[in-house]
């Protein structure tokens, strides 16, 4: 295994609230390897929302160092830190968080947008990566007249298109019945056996049961790592 | 991207119709507003222009303006070749006098104009005859009671046609005297003192010796010569007859001067409307501010995925500033539309000429996206500044 491609260093993230500080994530060290498989779970209020809000680079830490292929978080200004998302994550979620007026092919091509693609290229790298989620057929369509499991493809297609080397999941089948579910996480063990670090934010034990490294929050501290 | 996001700004536009309508009514208005004033104004001035141009704008009317004795006595036959040596810039000066009265052939009969004028006159004011000509020196200097006829006139009185050679009796103080028609006028506008086409034309010196028997002149046609600057010939002419007959008791009326004096206050009048109007611009832009926050707010948690899926700050603010430029620009295009057809109507309406100013077309467009900017400056920023975790938490 090559070297972390995510590394957290006494990170702490605190929420102010009047007198009140809630210590979301207290004092966290974890380092994670390219093309690992991890699960990070824990009950509601334990702060994997948080870890996966500050390791996608959507929020920054109160205290400490967030590492994404070794370059330095903290360092980074808004703009940066958009195009470090652009560029090395790609974010699943349990809602899927599709853009509802774009069709298919649309929602995918948006972070190539983004990138700087031109128009043809961005189509055609589109394509493809809907293709790769088996969704050939659907391009042209929105995201309301399609099913859970397929919108939650799109949002697979979206997060690969710009080739991240994380992917960052959160409740990715918490929105889908059991059999979409398990062809989802089928779909996450094939991207990971192509070399991708996949992150699973989850309290499923069925979901982490099938990841490789299981992380365990509780109160902002981790309790198991294994 | 530019092109992506004013697509995307005509589909959420498209999407709620009325409501884009309605936010966009104040920019409508605004632009329509100006468009209807400056062209409105400027057909108005066109018109105006051309009427003025009419009386040909190389000719200066002088007037004297009492029955003084010591006045009336110095405009007489010798002014006229006086002013044409001792002020530059003159090619003639033609004597005019007037009567109302009537004239008859056979049993038809014409009340109107008659006017004495030198043989120059026609010339003077490029004003040709279609039968016939126009009297000449040779009628001047004998006297001759000859006449030529205004267009109207020839069809009152000779409504079967073939005037010239016939002869019209013009009545004066109970007495009859016989002209013989020797042309008839092209039709001609009026200008502001003459009615080219309701008027009969006879030799100053017949009119003045036989006709009337009067030594004044009631007034002066100058014709200057082309290129020369008009302007300054009248006030040459003003400063002439001050040193003769005293300031007061003449007037001296050239077509460029009052053309200059309309343009001026029609250009006045129109770019005063035209900045109230442009106030109402500005009241239109904060229509579009207002709906815009609106957007932002119902589109937080489409910010919130464009944010994590890689918008940076500056693209989330450049997508709602150009969604604010298409809709401005949309308005601003539904304005000039409305702006040309109704000005168009009001314009035919008025029976003049349509005289569109484009450039402000291009103008009101340019000002209603920089509206669109300015008022869109505000909530771009807001949504920009959108953190990336509420915004995608947002239902």
């Amino acid at each position: 295994m090559a070297g972390p491609v995510i590394e957290l260093t006494e990170v702490s993230r605190y929420y102010y609230m009047g007198e009140f500080v809630i210590k979301a994530l207290d004092n966290v060290n974890v380092r994670i390897g390219t093309g690992e498989y991890t699960a990070i779970m824990g009950p509601s209020g334990s702060g994997k929302s948080t870890m996966m809000h500050l390791v996608g680079c959507l929020d920054t830490p109160t205290a400490g160092t967030i590492y994404i292929d070794a370059e330095d978080t903290s360092a980074l200004n808004e703009e940066d830190l958009a195009y470090l998302r652009n560029a090395k994550i790609g974010f699943v979620f349990q809602q899927f968080n599709l853009l509802a007026k774009m069709n298919a092919l649309e929602n995918v091509m948006t972070p190539l947008m983004y990138a700087g693609y031109p128009m043809r290229r961005r189509k055609e790298i589109a394509e493809n990566a809907l293709e790769q989620v088996g969704l050939g057929d659907r391009m042209k369509h929105r995201p309301n007249e399609l099913s859970g499991g397929q919108k939650q493809r799109i949002a697979i297609a979206r997060a690969l298109v710009n080739d991240p080397s994380i992917i960052l999941a959160d409740e990715p089948t918490g929105a889908l019945d059991s059999v979409t579910g398990e062809q989802i996480m089928d779909l996450f063990e094939k991207i990971n056996s192509q070399g991708k670090t996949v992150i699973m934010v989850t309290h499923d034990p069925e979901v982490s049961g099938r990841c490789k490294r299981v992380i365990n929050l509780r109160d902002g501290h981790i309790a198991e790592d294994r | 991207m530019f092109g992506e996001f004013v697509k995307l700004a005509l589909k959420s536009m498209a999407y709620n119709k009325l409501r884009t309508l309605l936010s966009l009514l104040g920019i409508i208005i605004g632009v329509a507003s100006v468009i209807i004033i400056v062209n409105v104004g400027e057909s108005a001035s066109q018109s105006i222009q051309e009427q003025i141009a009419a009386t040909g704008l190389e000719t200066i009317s002088i007037f004297s303006r009492t029955q003084e004795r010591s006045v009336t006595r110095e405009f007489n036959f010798e002014l006229a070749e006086r002013l044409a040596y001792e002020v530059p810039g003159i090619l003639t000066v033609i004597p005019m006098n007037q009567i109302n009265t009537v004239t008859r052939w056979q049993r038809n009969s014409y009340r109107g104009t008659i006017l004495g004028v030198s043989e120059d006159f026609a010339w003077a004011n490029d004003y040709s005859s279609v039968v016939g000509s126009f009297f000449t020196d040779a009628d001047s200097m004998q006297l001759r009671q000859v006449a030529v006829l205004g267009n109207s006139v020839a069809r009152e009185l000779f409504p079967q046609g073939s005037a010239v050679g016939e002869y019209i009796r013009i009545f004066r103080e109970g007495q009859a005297k016989s002209y013989r028609v020797v042309g008839v006028m092209e039709r001609k506008s009026a200008s502001f003192n003459l009615q080219y086409n309701q008027s009969i034309y006879i030799p100053f010196t017949t009119f003045s010796n036989r006709l009337v028997n009067t030594d004044v002149v009631q007034s002066y046609v100058v014709r200057t010569e082309p290129g020369v600057d008009v302007l300054a010939v009248s006030d040459n002419i003003e400063e002439y007859l001050t040193r003769l007959v005293g300031s007061g008791n003449y007037s001296v009326f050239s077509p460029s001067n009052i053309a200059e004096l309309a343009a001026d206050v029609t250009d006045t009048l129109s770019a005063a409307m035209a900045s109230i109007a442009a106030i109402s611009l500005l009241v239109g832009g904060i229509g579009i501010m207002n709906i815009m926050l609106v957007s932002v707010a119902e589109r937080t948690k489409e910010i919130g995925i464009r944010k994590a899926i890689g918008a940076s700050p500056r693209r989330i603010m450049v997508q709602f500033l150009i969604e604010a430029m298409t809709l401005t620009l949309v308005g601003g295009i539904i304005g000039i539309g409305l702006g040309i057809i109704v000005s168009n109507l009001a314009v035919s309406f008025f029976n003049w000429t349509f005289y569109p100013l484009v450039r402000i077309y291009f103008l009101a467009a340019g000002f209603s996206m920089t509206v669109g900017v300015f008022f869109g400056l505000y909530p771009a920023v807001k949504a920009s500044k959108l953190d990336p975790i509420e915004a995608l938490n947002y239902e």
